[in-house]
């Protein structure tokens, strides 16, 4: 675990166990700087969290989805260019869009793989 | 005179008991009105008006008083359509409403002072269906002494900005959204990014909105997301998008928006903006989930209360005030003042809204944050209090029905509590007026300090 990722954890307890490590490392090996692989991971472990386009998360795990998500735009803040933030926001308004709709989601992972690349 | 006014109402059940006080306070403050009167008048013969306490049960015996006295099956010659004349196709049966109606007013007129509806602690405004559910209108007028100060311009511009960034949006989230956004709230926090906007070389209206609204779409984000989580029934007079819509989509409504408005605010291609909010967004979340474990320990102390307010609350306050100013190129010493202004009147704000939760007149029902066991100043004041303390922690100590929630409520008045809230609010809100002293604030020193001073006292 990098020293970003570590830091980054606080109050996130057992997601690096559960799905976020792998993500990281999934976004790492597509092109992206650690911190911007953590926030696409942190984006798609929020997603799953939160349970959109399914059941509906408890409330314990719909705050920290909301804070994978605070914490991932911060990142993406102090880290990212515009283009880049606009992909990652736009990869969330249509999976929420479509969650509200009763559509299946888009590809998280693909969309964000691309918005790194961006 | 302010004229022309319509309250969009829309009822739900044939006979239905609407709050509107919320949204009178609204068009009182968004009209600046500080002393005079609110004309309200129903524009149907099946749609009374009253004033009288939001309490359910009592609600119900009004119903049923009504029905008491005017019953439904009549008969009435109104509905006779073989002796009638004139009538439409669709003509409702509904003689018993019209009769009903004429038991109820049919216009009301509410004073106001000091910038406030002046309404008794038991009582609500309400437009009565008589005949739903329906779409309803109630024209609305404001007349009296209005503040110079009202940033009705500005106020105009948010509300236009967030009109068209919820067009734009697909309807599963925007409706939702848009109902929320519609029924009201207070917009302090736009409208801090719009007054702190104007101080800086690059003050820029159409992009300050665009900030504002970004700002209030975070805000009410937030509310669709905390309402889910605290299992409240309404929010602003009305059914919280949880309980109206289901939880699933009140996450992917609240997530949208998240969303929506880092976007917005990113697009506007300011770093430091971006960052501000961005951080003032991970302290709201990250206190969101210390509020809701501190609940195991209720009702905590001050120490946790001040912390999680701090995120909860101030937090966005002051990166409203923060983002305004960079947006607008102000000089780094006057955004720090505006960003220590902001968080000082976030915790007065937040302190405040813990007093109305006691308050019978709020539009919410009586003692919703001690039912919820959302931390509350007044309620671990009143825990320290030798005479109450006791008493109260014994009764949160058990599942608090109804009776004994609202034997806590008056323990906590009789305690002395509010008062002590009441008063370190004042002191925080003064503390944050002082931080403007000496600022060059170009014109919009006494909008901010109106502001800051509408905060304490308020009684919704």
């Amino acid at each position: 675990m990098t020293r970003i990722v570590e830091t980054e954890l606080e109050a996130l307890d057992g997601l690096w166990e559960s799905g976020l490590g792998e993500a990281y490392g999934a976004y790492l090996a597509g092109g992206g700087r650690p911190e911007t692989a953590l926030a696409a991971a942190l984006v798609e472990v929020a997603v799953r969290l939160q349970g959109l386009g399914g059941a509906a998360a408890s409330p314990p795990d719909l705050l920290r989805g909301d804070l994978c998500l605070a914490r991932a735009s911060r990142l993406l803040a102090q880290n990212a260019g515009l283009t880049q933030q606009v992909a990652f926001a736009r990869t969330i308004e249509d999976a929420a869009a479509a969650a509200a709709a009763g559509r299946p989601l888009p590809p998280v992972r693909e969309r964000l793989l691309e918005a790194l690349a961006a | 005179m302010n004229s022309g006014q319509r309250l969009q109402l829309t009822s739900k059940r044939p006979t239905e008991f609407i709050d509107v006080t919320p949204q009178l306070r609204e068009a009182v403050a968004e009209a600046g009105l500080r002393t005079g009167r609110i004309h309200l008048q129903s524009l149907h013969t099946t749609l009374g008006l009253a004033v009288n306490e939001n309490e359910p049960l009592l609600l119900a015996d009004l119903e049923a008083m009504l029905k008491r006295l005017v019953p439904g099956d009549g008969p009435f010659l109104h509905d006779d359509f073989t002796v009638r004349t004139g009538i439409r196709e669709d003509e409702p049966v509904n003689g018993h409403a019209h009769c009903r109606t004429v038991l109820l007013q049919p216009a009301l007129t509410i004073l106001v002072e000091d910038g406030r509806p002046v309404l008794g602690r038991w009582q609500s405004v309400f437009a009565v269906e008589l005949d739903g559910p329906r779409a309803r209108e109630v024209a609305l007028q404001l007349e009296g002494d209005f503040s110079s100060a009202a940033p009705t311009g500005i106020r105009r511009l948010l509300e236009l900005e967030l009109e068209r960034q919820l067009l734009a949006d697909p309807e599963p989230v925007s409706l939702p959204m848009g109902r929320l956004v519609a029924a009201g709230g207070k917009r302090v926090r736009p409208l801090l990014v719009l007054l702190t906007a104007q101080l800086g070389p690059k003050s820029d209206p159409l992009r300050s909105a665009t900030l504002a609204a970004a700002v209030e779409l975070i805000h009410t984000a937030t509310l669709v997301h905390d309402d889910y989580v605290d299992e409240s029934p309404r929010r602003r007079g009305a059914a919280t998008v949880a309980a109206e819509e289901g939880p699933e989509r009140a996450i992917a409504v609240g997530d949208f928006y998240f969303a929506k408005a880092t976007r917005l605010i990113a697009e506007l291609d300011e770093p430091a903006v971006t960052r501000t909010i961005a951080a003032a967004l991970e302290a709201i979340c990250r206190s969101q989930i210390d509020d809701v474990e501190l609940r195991g320990g209720y009702p905590g102390d001050e120490d946790s209360y001040l912390r999680v307010v701090r995120g909860k609350t101030a937090a966005l306050m002051a990166a409203a005030c923060t983002a305004g100013a960079q947006l607008a190129g102000a000089p780094a010493e006057k955004i720090e003042r505006l960003r220590r202004y902001g968080e000082l009147m976030g915790v007065a704000f937040q302190m405040a809204d813990d007093v109305v939760d006691f308050s019978e007149s709020s539009g919410k029902p009586l003692g919703q944050d001690v039912r919820e066991r959302v931390l509350s100043l007044p309620l671990i004041y009143a825990t320290e209090d030798s005479a109450s303390g006791p008493e109260i922690r014994r009764l949160l100590a058990g599942p608090l029905p109804d009776e004994d929630l609202k034997k806590v409520v008056e323990l906590v008045a009789v305690s002395g509590a509010l008062e002590r809230v009441n008063g370190e609010a004042r002191d925080l809100v003064e503390a944050a007026v002082r931080e403007l002293d000496g600022a060059d604030l170009d014109g919009v020193r006494d909008e901010l300090v109106e502001i800051a001073q509408a905060v304490v006292g308020r009684d919704a």
